[in-house]
């Protein structure tokens, strides 16, 4: 493989990461024209006005009529292409798509609560009440296990310091403050396991802090669903400190 | 108006600039702090007794008043002199006040550690003593080249006043912010 | 506004007066350029052995490794590697970039090319400088505390930079050399701005200045507007650590929190998103002088130049939250941030046209300075236009925090900035000690430098679009990248090249220190008005305070009949 290809992001498992992809690639296309312009301006100018060949240079401030016209086309071209275009696509797909959080009321939404702390993440599932912080509540450290093509919502917290829930696969990271609750939702459709990393620096174990991502197909879910709900009933012990800590699922 | 003076002018305008951005800083935090908070003080604090904060209110204001004067009557330079000395004087009971109010809250019960709350008053309240001390030295300096002869002195004087009404304005919002809000 | 107040200062006759407690901006200048480079050395250190960690994990560092790693046998363990990667951001940014870059441009070219005698505040200068002093030694004595330096990055976020994350004195330390550095950056930036408002030469406009000191300038007043936001946010970190206060604690771990870490990364930022311009102005000031020295034609559009350096400076004060998108603001203030980021653009444009229409149709002189100032169109348009991907929010999503911001910044922050500084100390280092650089070793350095850099960041934006996130001592225990491996090989052996190649600039520097041919008083025959004066100046610059009659970039005038291709500033304009 050579280096281009290696350094592709990972597989994108999710129904709206193409987007940002997308977005990526206009980007990196008007980044690549617009620098190939100031490469032919370099270098060009750089070989044909050079000392040797230019003896006299063209004594002007760049004040004249056309100077200015070619500056501001410049000016707009980069205006109209970048910060009209880019910016109304990513407020677009920000709003319409990864900030517009499914409702659990209206939708099927797989809820799960996400606790990091130094230097591990904690997932919570509800249980078999579909009620959180409760007795029988599915708790799981370092593995995250979601059904395929389900919206799945988290609420995130920290117990220390901040954290960052980072899943190259599905595009998307978002903070975990101590004392807020932040909130992230995908859906991911490609079965298989994935890397869940820590994306801030939250101390020397830093790069030991991560999770891994299982998707399941719907079936195979509901199955380790089934039983993982049946261990915690039976053997959640109310009295373990490190699985209280959960919290009330607000919107 | 002379050279010296528009140069140290915009020089002492410069470092007011600098203040006041700290301090905004400080006064934008405490918004944040307060808008967030669900009760100020927090449940179960009980409000801060304002009689010394008022009090080193109005000590700060006089000084300022006095440190107006000394420039009012530059002419006489025994009086301004005198009315320096006032300053000077009520500078360091400010001072003192606020010393014996970090002591009332300390005995209110109410630590530095004890939450955001006592935090912001200790923090805060330090941060702009920090400052008076440096406003003390400059007037100390102030006071030992109060000489007619001194070369730009009422430069020197002006660029003094300025910061030390820069010191006592910070005061006066902070007191209606932190106490009386 | 001339005579009175600039006056000529007697000379200083004994050693301590004239070489350490100097208040001769010439002399603090090249203090704050020794202690720059000293810390250049330091940093660029730490970033080999940040690289090496990361393309040979496990594998001892050569030759010195068993010195400074005598415990792990030469390897640079996990929390020896969050010290460095923390050490090397600080001291770049505070202490090597701006040393050199303001601290000693800004105190040589400042009074020199607008014509005065010295700093508004000669004693302030002396105190901004051993602030600073005091503020490095601090640095470094944190360095060899028990518990070691700060590790929380260099942006400190809490709660890990409270006591909660960084039990050590290193953190404590870290803000008070920080604080104490704002000062110093403070007084700088009082002087700076005082001095081009006041002390310019009679007849100097505004526009009749160097675009150097456009740069200067306007960083100088960034300085003072927002270092001080530092100042604030560094000192309710310092109480936090030391006084038990809780302005940054909430959390389960944080008995008596109810503050909020989310303050500290805007306070942060406020300051840190100006910073970043702080860094480049001065060096797009240069570039763009230099360009237009070395092409022998007028700066093209200068006033353009300068007003689109004055809209960057505001526009940076808006833009700090696309730092934080990832914190989850409001949406209002998110697509707010994202939108006036991309405005940034358009000033940027108009810079890169600008350059490039300078050297369009110039005689262009490939002089060293020219090198590094093209150098400077090229990587901060690669830096420049990477910095769109971060600045939309949704990719943001995906890159922050990834090797993608690092390579991005570097390329704005130390590619730009280096190379505007390289190209400064190799244009102004005759007038400063009177003696020519050797331009051959200068051109190895350049190509060295340029490949070594590129290969370096452009490895890092491709690691990073690969999804290998930052300030991880090992990321190939992710076996998604494993697969990066060869590049982050790569990225170190360029570092290593790269680094080897600064040997040839210092060696070249000392070099020509002591040998160098001596400087004519105009070698690269230029205008402006340090140019007119000895190599290097006496004490007190100018015997006679210049009276200034045309602009800073009167180069190539065909109605010029006295030999010369250039009109100093103080000729009146040859008109046709």
């Amino acid at each position: 493989m050579n280096w281009f290809t290696l350094s592709m992001p990972p597989k994108d498992i999710s129904t709206n990461g193409h987007l940002i992809d997308g977005l990526w690639n206009y980007t990196t296309a008007l980044c690549i024209f617009y620098f190939v312009l100031v490469c032919i301006g370099l270098f060009g100018f750089s070989f044909l006005y050079s000392r040797k060949r230019n003896k006299t240079p063209y004594y002007t401030y760049g004040n004249k009529k056309q100077h200015i016209i070619a500056t501001a086309v410049i000016g707009a071209a980069v205006f109209l292409t970048i910060d009209l275009n880019i910016t109304r696509m990513a407020s677009n797909d920000l709003l319409k798509t990864f900030w517009a959080y499914p409702d659990p009321k209206v939708e099927k939404v797989l809820r799960v609560e996400v606790m990091a702390q130094q230097w591990m993440w904690s997932f919570r599932y509800a249980g078999a009440d579909g009620e959180f912080a409760t007795g029988d509540d599915v708790v799981t450290n370092n593995d995250l296990r979601i059904p395929q093509g389900t919206k799945v919502l988290f609420h995130l917290t920290s117990k220390d310091v901040i954290h960052s829930f980072f899943v190259p696969n599905v595009r998307l990271k978002i903070d975990t403050i101590p004392g807020r609750v932040t909130r992230i939702w995908w859906d991911a459709n490609v079965p298989g396991t994935y890397d869940i990393a820590c994306a801030e620096m939250c101390g020397n174990p830093h790069y030991l802090m991560k999770a891994q991502l299982t998707v399941y197909t719907e079936e195979d879910f509901q199955k380790w669903m089934k039983t993982s709900e049946q261990i915690a009933q039976n053997t959640n012990d109310p009295e373990n400190k490190n699985l209280a800590w959960g919290w009330k699922w607000e919107i | 108006m002379r050279r010296s003076e528009i140069q140290h002018g915009l020089g002492m305008t410069m470092v007011l600039i600098s203040g006041t951005m700290l301090f905004a800083t400080l006064l934008m935090g405490y918004a944040i702090y307060r808008t967030s908070a669900t009760a100020w003080p927090p449940m179960g604090t009980e409000p801060v007794n304002v009689v010394l904060p008022l009090l080193s209110t109005l000590t700060i204001l006089f000084s300022s008043y006095f440190m107006h004067q000394t420039r009012v009557q530059f002419a006489d330079h025994k009086k301004a002199k005198m009315n320096l000395d006032t300053t000077l004087c009520l500078g360091i009971l400010f001072m003192g006040i606020q010393m014996l109010f970090w002591n009332e809250l300390k005995s209110s019960g109410l630590l530095v550690g004890s939450g955001i709350f006592s935090s912001v008053l200790y923090g805060f309240t330090w941060i702009h003593a920090a400052h008076v001390v440096l406003g003390l030295c400059s007037l100390v300096w102030l006071r030992l080249v109060f000489k007619p002869a001194t070369r730009n002195l009422d430069v020197k004087l002006l660029n003094v006043e300025k910061f030390w009404h820069f010191l006592g304005a910070v005061w006066v919002i902070m007191f209606l912010t932190l106490f009386v809000l | 506004m001339s005579g009175g107040f600039n006056e000529i200062h007697p000379e200083p006759t004994t050693f301590w007066s004239k070489y350490i407690i100097s208040f001769d901006h010439k002399v603090i200048a090249k203090q704050f350029l020794w202690y720059g480079i000293f810390f250049l050395g330091l940093g660029g250190m730490m970033a080999l052995l940040i690289r090496w960690t990361l393309a040979y994990p496990g594998v001892p560092f050569p030759v010195i490794g068993n010195i400074l790693f005598p415990d792990s046998a030469g390897i640079v363990p996990p929390d020896s590697y969050a010290m460095l990667f923390t050490m090397h951001g600080t001291i770049m940014i505070f202490y090597a970039i701006t040393p050199i870059l303001i601290g000693a441009f800004g105190n040589y070219c400042i009074p020199l090319m607008i014509g005065a005698r010295d700093m508004a505040f000669p004693m302030l200068n002396m105190l901004s400088f051993w602030f600073a002093f005091l503020s490095g030694v601090v640095l470094l004595i944190s360095l060899g505390l028990p518990l070691g330096a700060a590790a929380g990055g260099w942006t400190s976020y809490p709660t890990l930079s409270t006591l909660i994350g960084q039990p050590g004195l290193g953190q404590t330390l870290w803000s008070l050399a920080i604080f104490l550095f704002g000062i110093s950056s403070t007084m700088g930036a009082v002087n700076y701005v005082t001095t081009v408002i006041t002390l310019r030469a009679p007849g100097m406009g505004y526009f009749d200045m160097p675009l150097t000191i456009w740069g200067l300038w306007l960083t100088a007043i960034l300085n003072a507007i927002f270092v001080p936001v530092l100042g604030a946010g560094v000192i309710l970190l310092m109480l936090d650590r030391v006084f038990g206060t809780t302005f940054f604690l909430a959390g389960a771990s944080a008995t008596a929190g109810n503050g909020d870490p989310v303050l500290f990364q805007h306070v942060f930022w406020i300051f840190g998103h100006p910073e970043v311009y702080i860094l480049i102005l001065p060096a797009w000031g240069i570039v763009s002088d230099l360009l237009s020295f070395f092409s022998r034609k007028p700066a093209f559009g200068a006033k353009a130049t300068a007003l689109a350096m004055t809209a960057v400076t505001i526009l940076s004060t808006l833009v700090y939250g696309h730092h934080m998108f990832t914190t989850q603001m409001s949406p209002l203030l998110t697509q707010s941030f994202m939108t006036l980021t991309m405005t940034i653009s358009i000033p940027s444009a108009i810079f890169f046209a600008n350059w490039l229409g300078t050297i369009w149709k110039g005689s262009i002189r490939f002089d060293s300075p020219m090198l590094f100032s093209l150098g400077v169109v090229f990587v901060f348009g690669l830096g420049g236009l990477t910095g769109l991907h971060l600045g939309t929010v949704t990719t943001d999503l995906y890159l922050h925090d990834t090797y993608f911001v690092v390579g991005h910044f570097h390329y704005t922050m130390a590619a730009s900035v280096l190379l505007g500084g390289f190209a400064g100390i190799y244009f102004w280092f005759p007038k400063m000690f009177g003696k020519m650089m050797n331009e051959m070793m200068a051109k190895i350095h350049f190509w060295g430098t340029m490949i070594g850099l590129n290969g370096v960041f452009f490895g890092m934006l491709m690691v990073g679009y690969g999804g290998m996130h930052r300030r991880i001592y090992n990321p190939f225990i992710y076996e998604s990248l494993q697969r990066l491996i060869p590049i982050n090989t790569f990225i170190t052996l360029s570092a290593i090249m790269m680094g080897a190649f600064q040997i040839v600039f210092v060696i070249n520097f000392f070099y020509s220190l002591k040998k160098g041919p001596k400087a004519s008083q105009n070698p690269w025959e230029v205008g402006t008005l340090e140019w007119t004066i000895p190599s290097p100046p006496v004490h007190h610059n100018y015997d006679v305070i210049p009276v200034v009659k045309c602009g800073p970039h009167e180069l190539g005038n065909p109605n010029l009949k006295n030999g010369r291709d250039f009109q100093y500033q103080t000729e009146e304009l040859v008109q046709g």
